[in-house]
């Protein structure tokens, strides 16, 4: 009977497309707008992202989200150093400064100052240069996108000197990195001359970056350093869920894209429901000739199951083959808005998981009509 | 042996107006061996007796037994294998599959049944070639004409061999030629020793192929005429 649920399916070729295509736009709505926010919410915590070498985070207890940092002095460092279960920490300075070009044009940056020593959270991917390079006097890294902001007209190339609070920096090496939340370039640089840049002598620490001793659990070892400091302290995880959930508490951005995938799961639920409720109602007389015939209602159901399972898997393939496309396309550009954006794996199983079980809820409906049909109706004309 | 046997067979309808009697305590016969006709004017109960002959319609009083299987008595559960097994349907409007081929139809019996598709199909082709069909078997119903279509239509009632043939009026929607060759081709298959059929119509010029014709009038079955087919398409 499952082969002859198929040939019912893929009989009507308009039908069946409309079905398949419904379910396709469904799932490109949903899972790209889901992919969009999520990798939205990513850039909101982009630092924390790319300093993936500490795992813990320490700063003043004033601070809710990574890029509204308050400065410390460089004292707390070593405080947190002293604290048990800490294998190394490390100071990271983090501000907005003014850069200025040699032709006068003006631009915010985000500047962000690493362990001279270490250069632990520098940039992992540099495409010119050499991360070396930035051990020189007055370097600084620019990423590619913040670079061809600030010069539009330039290939992307080092050796540019600019101003950074009036004071010079030479453009040392190019960076590639995900979207900020800001939007501002990036200008990683060594902490030392980032402070002299945002001219923050008294408090030249905005964050202490840690590693827990191997064996030591993250949340436990920031725990301990919260206590033994006084200070704020939050696993690597853990920091990153407090600035995502202020970004959403106070940003809007979870009440937009809330609307826009809410758009897209009742366009979804709308266009699958009712094309595959049409579908079966318009089949009703074929499944009731079957009633008649002696084909069990568990039989039917079989049937209607099996159709829709098939068709929200052929639409979920499309639907999402089109969104990875999209972030195949628009990911790996080094400039735009959309650079970076990505697909989190949960997003490609939640969509699935949900086009499926839209899919049979509007199964259910219809095989009530179904079920329900008197197949005495096949004696009428 | 009696193939069918409906003793004060009654049921009613809510309506508007109130209940609508449509079976006021019908006896009727169709025994095994013979095609019995159920003729009539529109409205008089004939289709909905086959419902429940065919225990599609539920909820009548009385008695109806197929085959010494009381049907009234069935369960709906039970009513829906004892159908697969023991009763083919002919329509008015064929009711085939749109996407199934005309041997695919013919099979669906079969393979409902549990009939694996290749020995269905070859089952229902060979049927379908007795019937005249062989140069269509895999065309779809709407590549097929009306009588065509109700040959396969036949083929389908036929091929699992019930014990019970029910038709609803299986030349209504045929020219009379056309109506005349379905007439004479369900004759020809349909009766069987050990199986009865049951053909509702009100078309007089097909009596001719009957072995008995019951008149059906009001809810009640006023005669029934036996004999051979040629004598009562005279008689008419």
């Amino acid at each position: 009977m499952i082969r002859i649920a198929f040939k019912i399916l893929l009989h009507d070729t308009a039908k069946y497309l409309a079905l398949v295509m419904g379910i396709a736009f469904a799932t490109l709505l949903i899972s790209q707008q889901s992919a969009i926010f999520h990798s939205v919410m990513e850039s909101s915590t982009r630092d924390i992202i790319e300093a993936n070498e500490a795992d813990i985070w320490v700063m003043k207890p004033s601070v809710e989200t990574v890029d509204q940092p308050d400065q410390m002095s460089e004292l707390t460092v070593n405080r947190v150093r002293s604290s048990p279960g800490v294998e190394w920490a490390v100071p990271y300075y983090q501000a907005v400064a003014q850069l200025r070009t040699s032709t006068g044009r003006n631009k915010s940056v985000t500047l962000i100052g690493v362990d001279d020593s270490s250069l632990v959270a520098a940039p992992h991917t540099i495409l010119i240069g050499s991360l070396d390079d930035l051990r020189r006097p007055d370097a600084v890294i620019i990423d590619a996108a913040g670079f061809a902001t600030i010069f539009p007209e330039l290939p992307l190339r080092t050796g540019d000197v600019v101003e950074i609070g009036q004071r010079r920096a030479e453009i040392v090496a190019i960076s590639h990195t995900g979207p900020s939340w800001t939007g501002l370039p990036r200008i990683h640089t060594r902490r030392s001359l980032a402070v002299e840049y945002a001219r923050e002598t008294l408090n030249p620490v905005t964050y202490v970056l840690a590693r827990a001793v191997p064996g030591r659990s993250p949340d436990e070892v920031a725990r301990e350093i919260a206590g033994a400091t006084g200070l704020l302290a939050h696993s690597r995880a853990g920091f990153k869920a407090r600035s995502q959930e202020w970004v959403l508490n106070y940003s809007g951005v979870a009440e937009n894209f809330g609307i826009t995938i809410l758009m897209g799961v009742v366009i979804g639920v709308a266009i699958v429901g009712q094309t595959f409720y049409m579908f079966s109602v318009e089949n009703l007389r074929q499944f009731a000739a079957l009633k008649a015939i002696g084909v069990s209602n568990s039989r039917i159901l079989g049937m209607i199951s099996t159709q829709a399972l098939f068709v929200s898997c052929v639409g979920y393939c499309l639907g999402i083959g089109a969104a990875s496309l999209f972030f195949a396309l628009f990911s790996p550009q080094l400039t735009g808005g959309l650079r970076g954006m990505f697909m989190d794996p949960a997003i490609f199983i939640g969509t699935g998981v949900f086009i499926v079980l839209v899919t049979l809820l509007s199964c259910v409906v219809s095989v009530r009509r179904v079920l329900t049909v008197d197949p005495a109706v096949v004696f009428r004309s | 042996m009696q193939g069918v046997v409906c003793e004060q067979v009654a049921i009613e309808f809510p309506t508007a107006a109130g209940p609508l009697r449509v079976l006021k305590g019908v006896d009727f016969l169709a025994p095994a061996g013979q095609l019995t006709m159920l003729v009539g004017p529109s409205g008089c109960g004939k289709t909905t007796l086959i419902s429940i002959i065919a225990g599609l319609l539920r909820g009548a009083t009385g008695s109806v037994s197929v085959f010494g299987k009381q049907v009234t008595s069935l369960s709906g559960a039970e009513l829906v294998p004892f159908r697969l097994a023991n009763i083919g349907f002919i329509f008015q409007q064929y009711n085939l599959l749109a996407g199934l081929s005309a041997a695919e139809n013919a099979a669906v019996p079969l393979v409902a049944s549990g009939t694996p598709w290749p020995a269905a199909l070859q089952k229902s082709r060979a049927l379908l070639e007795r019937i005249g069909l062989g140069d269509h078997l895999g065309k779809l119903p709407r590549q097929l004409s009306g009588g065509q279509q109700q040959r396969v239509a036949i083929a389908r009632a036929l091929v699992h061999e019930p014990r019970l043939l029910l038709c609803d009026e299986p030349t209504a929607a045929l020219d009379g030629k056309s109506g005349q060759a379905v007439m004479g081709l369900l004759r020809d298959l349909a009766v069987h020793p050990e199986r009865a059929a049951i053909v509702v119509t009100h078309d007089p010029r097909v009596y001719a192929y009957a072995d008995r014709v019951a008149y059906m009038e009001d809810g009640l079955l006023q005669k029934v005429e036996e004999g051979k087919a040629a004598t009562l398409a005279n008689a008419h």
